[in-house]
């Protein structure tokens, strides 16, 4: 590829330096003339001896003597082998010849030709993975590859992002994708302290790979791709080949220093006109008032009289010295009646956030020669976020090498070190929520008490009173202030990981090689989170101590081989055992009660509870394939893995048959080109259709499924904090509300999947579709019981889903000349998955979310719709009344004059389908253009549709905050559309929508969800980038100098933060938006030199 | 060459092949952090705390919110005070709490008890759940029992009519304490049972104060006045568990400390307690709902079970029921469970003696059911059996909050409607309408 022309004229000596030499220049050309650039000039019977074409087509090289056939290649081009004469010059011209002559990465990192593959595999190369600027692998896979779906849970520093390739795929199991790096299935596991809904943002450990460190990435989409892995495989597979130094170099070294910075994309449009209050009447911060339903701030001033009628008259107003303790320009009064200066109108959100600026190092030394290459890479991330204290700091090394000791021997393998540090904020649904407290409070209160807003996290008396109480706009009631949480509620995390492979190849012939690959990751998570003493979650201050270890070993031992049987058929098979085993370990301490302010050490403290979790896992798998190939054109390819997982064991009567599933799959691709005279200069140039079958089968999403056990229970009714054991000095234990089911067989999806693969001009345009069905039954769903039944859950078979998809990519070089070449990609997914079936007499399963918003499974809706309150219509209980879905006619008014919600909407007593949170179809635009040195690259990114359920803007409705809530209190009254409940006729009755609206049941903290839920579709800028390449000089070989920006611009109909946000993280239940942390834009500066 | 691989090949495999049995199976997928059996003595404190906890918590707080002793001013709070938040999902936490974690963990425990021979356990355990029956009919009138606790043997259970779960209840009571009364077998309850420390006599107590309950929601004013008397003989008697600090504090504390400013003291009682110049009570019972700041609402709160003044306030009910303006007897009952109100609140003679004397109290001979019923309104603060009290007598006479009437039952779970085909019907049953068996 052209890009490569980068790498500038290089001189590759050949082992032999003492042998005498001679110097070939020469220019390659295409048909027309044109310069081509980056071409591949290699010596023939050697490995390290080559080059590359410059910027003019130029290349120079040192023959060593004997040699005497130079080979000339360029993608996209015939390859061409030129004998050397006496001449010294040699001028080539390659001609345009046809693709997909490239293999790909398949299952157990077996390369194999694009062309014969039956299903849809697309490659991401890594320069495009490292052009992104994104520190997360998975972030910077958005948009390049269909069929797959990112989504970063927040702007925190340090937060994580869920992956989906294909949808989901299991209805409450896993549906992230396996992550596969140098052929072993690598941790990607995000592990969560606290709630779902609440505590601190979290990581993917796919972040603790170096996005410098790798090759390729190869998505395997489909079931027929993934069959080799089993059921680990069944969500599709992420296979990362990291870099391993070429043999090709002697000695590189590649220096990188990027500088990015971030800011917030966005805030949710919050009113500064009312004080807070309730009733038109101001309350001042001493009263505890929680909402902003108070006077116009521009009706008030300043008193600081302690006599004035409207002073206010809480013992926790005023200091001993008669000082106003939460304004320092005194308490307010109605204008006119105090010292005549206005109340000012505090902003505390913006000027919170700072721009977090992030520093990236990396050096990569790499080399190779006959026998053995090597690469050792080092990174150092720091960053910080928008928020002051919430960083994260990543250190990683990475020791690659190969070695061939003799003939069809190899040697491989890697050992990666990731340190990472993060330093966390609390967010979401608790009352150490940082954005919880902030949003909510009143623009009357200045939470950083005067003090200029990005220095008043330094100044304890901002957020603190001098006898350690809180000081918040809720008289130490409520919420934490957002200065109190940066200083006291921190999360702090510190992960150290080693990761690798070791593998073993040895190919006796064509027919019979082995391979034995050896992986093993290892997780240590450290996670200490605190509160200190006045906390509004743990008001007598809390420390929690977590301890992950997290352990799995993936071994492969394959038999390969390949061939022809005739001229026109030939065949190639693997065939292997897969041993996995997987433990986590986790030990918590809790720390309750601290004895005194400003140590926070479970030493400190007056009541430590702990307790420990292991989850253990193991499976075998037995598995083959065989692939067979006619002529070049038909190949058809047959696979069988036989699993069995000790998830399905039962432990008082185990039977390894029931533990057993197996799974079949076949592939057809049919090159029908091959049978059409196509020749190099016809428009159509290349067709395949591929076929493909797969049946899959899933273990139970838990370990332990098989039988219930006891526990020790934590006692309470979801109001006040739980108490656990031991309680008073006794123990107790009760069966836990999950049932066990030793009954469970394997969850089955079978999948069929169809694709055209069509390429133009000789591969300057090429079309991609494929097409899925997937229909899963016997789904492992963690059924709901009705508590009288003794128990909540059941792990039950009973589930059936449908998903189908279509994917499209789009491939073109519309223009490439010499100077000046464009590449553009479209990516195209939509994916959808209905729920047939659920266990029986359930109706729908919960996934995530709130009382008033949930997200569920529920027959007939698509996967995890947004179930909640809705308005009660006009048709519900009617024959066209589903039970499920919002039911058809007006929404009805409640006209009941007694009722406080008299000329409201009346509520729906059914929960119903009020949105569904997955997109309509995601689309990736891709465009490179580089001329001459510079290159430009966009990624437009479009998701169209996937409801959230703003429960931002439901809180913010009650309390009076939201700008919504200031235009509809001064709105004249009119009746709200609808008809009346008690006679159906049009509702006439004006009400206004005031305070008394928006904390009913139509309101924040109401039964009603329905007016909440948005659409969080986007269209966005994910990636601009602009960078030079420079030429060599002295000791520099090359390099290059960028600047590029993510998430620069963004446009969604969504009302409140950026819609790229998810509360649950990388959780099932997905759609939900609750003071989650914006999404940032970045702008990154980057400098890379080779030596 | 050949042959050496394969031979390999099936040694390799076979050898795979077998020691894939080991490798997954036996007891690997057994939960290494949780055993999969318990003695009974593990169980009780679970049981017992849950019930203590659920009393006190979701049971007091909407039973004195809709009894008008406390209400509820901010958030959801506000929603529940005016009756529209109060839809079935309000009340899954209790229904779970009844079902899962108590009811459930009794046939287990009662099971393993029976089977062992430990009579004084089993005893225990069926006074524990004629006491749980009850206070769940009392709210939801018919329920799942003899169908219930089969996990999927019977996912959709049955309901038993309220008046087949009393005389159950009634049953497991005369049996708990027929059983208590014999032998305790080769183990008998100790430090564990956190209610009585394994005192048989108490556990006798209790089970008749249970009965007396249940005959007066009945009434049979009689009946419940004669097991009353048989049953505590004065409030050291009282069944209870006692919270030990602020690290395992009494609900409402928590609910205090995690959801300050939700709920507070109500102006109906405030204006019944001041009309009757009960200041003293007064001034402890209307602090601000504030963990730390309210001297009754403590941490290391006593949960009261049933109590030695609700007995003494049956009889004087019975009493006064069967004679016009009361007997001696009953009248003593009567300040006996005053007496007992103001020693529960930290107060003593002193402040007792202040109000008798001040006359809010009518004398012998001019009692009322009324006064009775509204001294036992006060005397039982925050008790859920005062909700139970407004439903028989509709004393003190309350002024719905919205609406034309104040909620007379609970909704079931949301749980058992979506998934119990045999609940009843969600839409067609009324909270204001449909009243529990014994108050139709």
């Amino acid at each position: 590829m052209k890009k490569n022309s980068l790498i500038l004229v290089l001189f590759f000596c050949a082992l032999g330096t003492m042998m005498a030499q001679r110097s070939i220049t020469g220019n390659v050309t295409d048909e027309t003339g044109e310069a081509l650039i980056g071409a591949s000039i290699i010596v023939k019977g050697t490995v390290s001896s080559g080059t590359t074409t410059d910027i003019d087509g130029a290349f120079a090289l040192e023959v060593p003597a004997g040699s005497e056939v130079l080979i000339f290649s360029y993608t996209g081009y015939t390859t061409k082998e030129v004998t050397l004469s006496v001449s010294n010059v040699v001028n080539v011209v390659l001609v345009e010849g046809l693709v997909l002559q490239e293999a790909v990465v398949t299952a157990l990192g077996v390369e194999r030709s694009e062309k014969a593959l039956g299903y849809a595999v697309q490659e991401v190369d890594g320069t495009d993975i490292s052009r992104s600027g994104a520190s997360n692998p998975v972030d910077a896979l958005v948009g390049k590859a269909a069929g797959v779906q990112v989504t970063r849970a927040s702007g925190s520093a340090g937060g994580g992002s869920r992956i989906l390739i294909r949808g989901v795929s299991s209805m409450v199991g896993a549906n992230q994708p396996l992550i596969v790096i140098d052929g072993v299935r690598t941790n990607n596991e995000t592990l969560l302290s606290q709630g779902a809904t609440s505590g601190t943002a979290s990581s993917n450990r796919l972040m603790d790979l170096n996005p410098d460190d790798i090759e390729t990435i190869s998505v395997l989409k489909g079931a027929a791709a993934t069959a080799l892995y089993g059921t680990a495989g069944s969500t599709g597979v992420v296979l990362i080949t990291t870099k391993k130094g070429s043999k090709k170099s002697q000695f590189d070294i590649n220096v990188s220093q990027s500088l990015a910075f971030d800011n917030l994309t966005s805030m949710i449009d919050l009113q500064n006109v009312y004080a807070q209050g309730s009733g038109g009447n101001y309350r001042d911060p001493s009263t505890g008032a929680s909402g902003s339903w108070g006077p116009q701030i521009s009706e008030l001033e300043y008193a600081t009289d302690q006599t004035h009628p409207n002073a206010p008259t809480s013992s926790k107003a005023f200091d001993a010295s008669g000082a106003y303790n939460f304004d320092k320009n005194g308490f307010l009064v109605p204008k006119g009646t105090g010292n005549g200066n206005a109340a000012n109108v505090y902003n505390n959100v913006d000027p919170f956030f700072k721009t977090a600026v992030s520093n990236t190092t990396s050096i990569a030394m790499s080399g190779g020669g006959e026998t053995a290459t090597f690469r050792l890479s080092a990174s150092n991330l720091t960053s910080d976020g928008v928020v002051t204290n919430n960083t994260y700091d990543r250190k990683t090394v990475k020791l690659a090498s190969t070695i061939n000791p003799f003939d069809g021997f190899t040697i491989s393998g890697s050992v990666n070190y990731t340190k990472s540090d993060y330093q966390r904020v609390q967010q979401g649904s608790n009352t150490s929520g940082l954005l919880l407290g902030m949003l909510r409070t009143p623009v009357s209160f200045d939470n950083a008490n005067g003090f200029d807003a990005l220095d008043a996290f330094d100044e304890v008396s901002a957020y603190q009173f001098p006898n350690s109480t809180q000081r918040n706009y809720r008289g130490g009631g409520g919420y934490d202030n957002p200065y109190w949480i940066t200083n006291n509620a921190l999360g702090y995390e510190e992960v150290n990981r080693t990761f690798g492979n070791t593998k073993f190849d040895y190919k006796v012939n064509n027919w019979l090689g082995f391979g034995l690959n050896i992986g093993y990751d290892i997780t240590s998570d450290s996670r200490k989170q605190v509160f200190e003493i006045g906390s509004r979650t743990n008001a007598s201050g809390a420390i929690s101590h977590d301890e992950f270890n997290t352990k799995q070993f993936d071994t492969y031992f394959n038999i390969l081989g390949s061939g022809d049987i005739s001229e026109s058929f030939s065949l190639n098979y693997v065939a292997g055992v897969n041993v996995f085993s997987f433990n986590n370990h986790q030990t918590t301490v809790d720390a309750t009660g601290l004895v005194f302010p400003g140590f926070l050490d479970i030493s400190n403290s007056t009541s430590l509870s702990s307790f420990e979790n292991e989850t253990r896992f193991r499976s075998v798998g037995f598995f083959g394939q065989v692939e067979g190939n006619y002529d070049n054109m038909l190949y058809l390819t047959v696979s069988a893995r036989q699993d069995y997982d000790s998830r399905l064991g039962d432990p008082t009567n185990f039977d390894l048959s029931k533990t057993g599933f197996f799974y079949p799959s076949a592939s057809v691709a049919f090159v029908f080109s091959e049978l059409m005279n196509t020749t190099n200069s016809s428009a159509f140039s290349f067709g395949k259709l591929r076929l493909s079958f797969a049946q899959v089968g899933a273990p139970p999403p838990n370990a332990y499924s098989t039988q219930s056990v006891f526990v020790s229970p934590s006692i309470g009714d979801g109001w006040g904090d739980n108490i656990t054991f031991p309680i008073s000095g006794v123990s107790g234990f009760d069966q836990s509300s999950l049932l066990g089911n030793n009954e469970l067989t394997p969850e089955l999806s079978t999948t069929l999947e169809a694709g055209l693969d069509l390429r133009f001009f000789n591969g300057k345009l090429g079309l991609d579709v494929t097409a899925y069905q997937r229909k899963t039954k016997d789904a492992i769903l963690n059924a709901s019981l009705t508590p009288s039944t003794g128990y909540t859950n059941v792990w039950l078979n009973s589930g059936e889903m449908t998903s189908t998809g279509v994917e499209i990519t789009l491939n073109a070089t519309p223009i490439q000349t010499r100077d000046f070449s464009w590449n553009t990609q479209l990516n195209f997914t939509k994916s959808k998955s209905v729920v047939d079936k659920l266990a029986p007499g359930i109706e729908r399963l919960f996934l995530a979310g709130f009382n008033s918003a949930g997200s569920y499974l529920v027959e007939g809706n698509e996967y995890g719709a947004i179930f909640g309150g809705a308005y009660l219509r006009a048709e519900a209980g009617t024959a066209t009344d589903t039970d499920l879905n919002i039911p058809g006619g007006a929404v009805v008014i409640n006209d009941d004059p007694n009722s406080n919600e008299y000329g409201y909407q009346a509520v729906d007593p059914s929960q119903r389908a009020i949105g569904n949170p997955n997109p309509d179809f995601i689309l990736g635009w891709n465009n490179t253009l580089n001329y001459k040195r510079f290159s430009l690259n966009f990624l437009l990114d479009w998701r169209e549709g996937g409801d959230l359920w703003n429960g931002t803007a439901w809180a913010l409705s009650f309390f009076g905050r939201s700008q919504l809530t200031a235009d509809t209190r001064e709105e004249a009254p009119t009746p709200i559309e609808g008809v009346l409940q008690s006679d159906g006729s049009v509702n006439t009755i004006p009400v206004v929508r005031d305070q008394s609206y928006w904390t009913s049941s139509l309101g924040g903290f109401g039964a009603v969800g329905e007016q909440f839920v948005q659409d969080g579709g986007w269209i966005r800028l994910r990636e601009l980038g602009l960078s030079y390449r420079f030429p060599a000089f002295k000791m520099v070989k090359g390099g290059s100098f960028g600047i590029s920006g993510r998430n620069l611009w963004y446009k969604s109909d969504y009302d409140g933060i950026d819609p790229e946000t998810s509360l649950t993280g990388a959780g099932n239940g997905q759609g939900f938006d609750y003071f989650n942390m914006p999404g940032t834009r970045t702008v990154i500066f980057k400098l890379s030199l080779n030596f | 060459m050949k042959l050496y691989i394969k031979y390999f090949l099936v040694i390799f495999l076979t050898t795979s092949f077998l020691s894939c049995e080991k490798f997954i199976g036996g007891e690997f997928n057994a939960d290494p952090n949780n055993p999969a059996t318990v003695p009974v003595s593990a169980q009780i404190p679970a049981i017992q705390i849950a019930l203590s906890d659920v009393y006190g918590g979701d049971f007091s707080r909407f039973g004195s919110m809709m009894s008008q002793q406390v209400e509820g001013v901010a958030r959801q709070w506000v929603a529940f005070n005016q009756y529209t938040g109060l839809t079935p999902n309000r009340f899954d936490d209790a229904w779970q709490n009844i079902y899962e974690n108590i009811l459930n963990e009794i046939q287990i425990a009662k099971a393993s008890s029976s089977e062992d021979g430990f009579n004084h356990y089993l005893g225990m355990l069926q006074i524990i759940e004629g006491y749980t029956l009850m206070i769940a009919t009392d709210v939801w009138d018919d329920m799942p029992y003899d169908d219930a606790f089969k996990g999927l043997g019977s996912t959709n259970p049955t309901y038993n009519t309220q008046a087949d779960i009393y005389s159950k209840i009634y049953q497991l009571l005369d049996d708990g304490i027929a059983l208590m009364e014999g032998p305790s077998g080769s183990v008998a309850p100790g430090g564990e049972d956190v209610f009585f420390g394994g005192d048989v006599n108490a556990w006798i107590n209790a089970a008749r104060a249970t009965k007396s309950r249940g005959l007066l929601h009945q009434k049979d004013y009689a009946g419940a006045a004669a097991e009353a008397a048989a049953s505590f003989a004065s409030a050291d008697d009282n069944w209870g568990f006692q919270y030990p600090d602020a690290n395992s504090a009494g609900n409402w504390f928590r609910f205090n400390r995690d959801r300050e400013g939700d709920i507070e003291f109500h102006p109906t009682m405030r204006a019944i307690m001041t009309g009757l110049n009960d200041t003293d009570r007064l001034s402890i019972m209307d602090q601000t709902f504030n963990a730390g700041d309210h001297p009754y609402m403590v941490a290391d709160f006593f949960q009261e079970m049933i109590t030695y003044r609700e007995m003494q306030f049956i009889i004087a009910e019975a009493d006064v029921r069967a004679n016009a303006g009361m007997t001696q007897a009953g009248y003593d009952a009567m300040l006996n469970g005053i007496k007992a109100s103001f020693v529960r609140l930290g107060l003593g003679d002193t402040e007792y003696d202040a109000y008798i004397a001040n006359g809010s109290v009518p004398a012998l001979g001019s009692v009322t059911l009324e006064d009775v019923m509204t001294q036992k309104y006060i005397a039982m603060f925050v008790q859920p059996e005062v909700y139970s009290d407004w439903r028989r007598t509709g004393i003190p006479a309350l002024t719905p909050v919205s609406g034309s009437a104040v909620p007379v039952r609970w909704h079931y779970s949301s749980d058992e409607y979506l998934f119990n085909s045999n609940a009843p019907d969600e839409t067609t049953l009324s909270i204001y309408t449909d009243r529990v068996g014994w108050n139709q």
